[in-house]
């Protein structure tokens, strides 16, 4: 869990003289500067128009209005419309649910992989799959096994006799669309969780389970008091990550629900899509994009506090 | 491992039955769906095996200049990016993890949040910027755009693998009269790569799955098959069988690339944090 091990300790220098480390930095940063001034360039360029923009009133329908500068006013627009608080509200509530979910299912699943039966890597391939898949692709497989009148899924809800949730199409249900993109999201990421936490699990020493082993301890005892507490910083790592990814979500919402019925799957990337490429008020979208930024510098931020303090539990 | 009770057994190998039929029933409805014929996929109650199966999908998917198009197109966009991201990411990752700098940190903050920027707030300057440039229906939108991402994707990556070589080698080699270039590329880059493979490997994967990029930067010439994929949906009829084979091709490369390298994509996606 050591993330800039460069900053640090180079045990590379400690034979080399003074004069011979500072050519080697120099030298180090010819390998580095392309890659930077790309990222740089490709990142800062576009976020300064993002800015500049969000700044200005700009509609590309109406060219006779013009460009104008435009103060505050997309931002004022956006802290006081409270579209914008249900649209973060949204957000958080499929963000929060897509990580409960595929939290809980993948540990299940990573604690049965972690018993190394006959067969597991096998099934490991099978299981991760979906995570190989495109989201566009899995929203289109998941409309396809709900739709109402041929999708298997929903026939076979009502052969076994949930057929009272499904009589409306769900997509066009209000309050079972965002559980349905929740539903199709954490098929595709469930995977990602179970491999995170996998992969902590079969870090985890094996002494502690000896100890309380010899203890007596119950195997619930011993989940609750050795696993989880020693898989907390890959519980952290995937909850972070998945957080952060889900933020984002655009590519299932757009497919399957196109933020409909009527706004209720409308999550922040979705509306600053419409904002700018249906609506084509690209000032305003910028001021909601700038906002998505904000939350996922925070994000980020957290996510570097986390890796970092990660250094006790290796 | 400790001796595992029956029960533990019995509620493990119910956990990895439940999780195979969650994760193989969509799937397989899919790929049957792909098969069928026209008239069989609308049967109400839906058929899971018809009585005949057809290769029609694909023919029409293959027989249409329009989707071939988009496979090729696909293919491009990706091998494109993945070079940029490897003839960028890989000396950057190897000047991280052996050189001594003070702003280390700083480096490795900025390539980040490049990494985990929202899609969505850097798509429409990169459309404007298209648009005013006059490239818009020209692969360099999309791949610049696929590249922020995967660039310091290839960053992250490849420093955890150059961190395992150890430095007493390259030093042996350099004692030997290698210059760093040239013990970079004779002993480090041998050792290194099954890494570079694996990351490789999960480059093409971001970009051939991309989707909201490809929405916007591509044209009629440039589409890539998500977009045409999306283009199905939004019909009124959605014929769902040639719709499935263009999934079933779409998904294919990436499910059989992504396997070979299942074991260094935990550490490929949570950027280094667990190894």
């Amino acid at each position: 869990m050591i993330l800039f091990k460069a900053g640090s300790k180079g045990p590379a220098f400690l034979a080399m003289g003074d004069r011979m480390k500072s050519k080697q930095k120099t030298k180090g940063f010819a390998y580095i500067l392309p890659a930077l001034v790309f990222i740089v360039v490709i990142f800062m360029i576009p976020l300064t128009y993002t800015v500049v923009m969000s700044f200005l009133r700009w509609n590309l329908l109406r060219p006779d209005l013009g460009i104008k500068p435009a103060g505050f006013t997309n931002y004022v627009r956006l802290f006081t419309d409270s579209f914008t608080l249900d649209t973060v509200g949204r957000t958080f509530y499929f963000v929060v649910g897509a990580v409960l979910v595929e939290l809980i299912i993948g540990l299940c699943i990573a604690l049965a992989l972690d018993t190394e039966f006959k067969g597991w890597k096998i099934v490991q391939s099978i299981l991760l799959v979906p995570f190989m898949i495109a989201p566009v692709v899995v929203g289109y497989v998941w409309r396809f096994v709900l739709n109402s009148d041929y999708g298997p899924i929903i026939h076979l809800m009502k052969q076994i006799g949930f057929g009272g949730l499904v009589d409306k199409p769900l997509l066009s249900n209000p309050s079972a669309a965002m559980p349905v993109l929740i539903v199709a999201d954490a098929w595709e990421y469930i995977p990602f969780v179970t491999l995170v936490l996998l992969a902590g699990l079969k870090s985890v020493p094996y002494e502690p389970y000896e100890a309380a082993f010899v203890d007596g301890a119950s195997s619930i005892q011993r989940f609750f008091y050795i696993t989880l507490p020693l898989l907390r910083p890959s519980i952290l790592v995937a909850v972070v990550i998945r957080t952060l990814t889900s933020l984002r979500v655009f590519d299932i919402v757009f497919i399957m629900t196109g933020g409909g019925p009527g706004t209720a799957t409308e999550t922040l990337a979705f509306y600053g899509y419409r904002t700018a490429f249906q609506a084509y008020n690209v000032g305003f979208s910028s001021a909601i994009n700038m906002l998505t930024f904000g939350i996922a510098v925070v994000f980020t931020i957290l996510y570097m506090k986390i890796i970092g303090g990660g250094k006790n539990y290796d | 491992m400790i001796r595992r009770r029956p029960v533990t057994r019995i509620l493990v190998f119910a956990v990895i039955a439940l999780a195979l039929i969650w994760t193989l029933v969509p799937l397989a409805w899919i790929l049957l769906s792909s098969f069928k014929f026209e008239a069989d996929q609308f049967s109400i109650p839906p058929k899971w095996f018809p009585e005949r199966l057809t290769l029609q999908n694909y023919a029409k998917f293959f027989g249409n200049s329009e989707f071939v198009r988009s496979l090729i197109n696909s293919v491009m966009i990706t091998f494109l990016s993945t070079v940029i991201a490897l003839f960028l990411g890989v000396p950057a990752a190897y000047a991280i993890a052996r050189f001594n700098w003070k702003h280390a940190n700083t480096i490795a903050f900025v390539v980040l949040i490049a990494r985990m920027t929202p899609p969505i707030v850097m798509v429409l300057p990169f459309f404007m910027i298209a648009r005013y440039l006059g490239i818009s229906n020209t692969y360099l939108p999309i791949v610049l755009a696929l590249s922020f991402f995967s660039v310091p994707f290839a960053i992250w990556m490849m420093r955890g693998f150059f961190q395992e070589i150890p430095v007493s080698l390259e030093e042996a080699a350099m004692i030997d009269g290698c210059t760093r270039f040239q013990s970079l590329r004779r002993v480090v880059l041998p050792l290194v790569m099954p890494g570079l493979s694996a990351t490789s490997i999960l480059c093409a994967l971001i970009a051939w799955n991309e989707f909201l990029f490809a929405l916007v930067l591509t044209g009629q010439d440039t589409r890539p098959l998500p977009v045409l994929v999306n283009m199905f949906v939004s019909e009124r009829n959605i014929e769902w069988g040639v719709m499935s084979a263009a999934a079933i091709i779409t998904v294919l490369p990436m499910i059989v690339f992504g396997l070979l390298v299942q074991n260094d994509l935990v550490r490929g996606l949570t950027m280094g944090s667990s190894k």
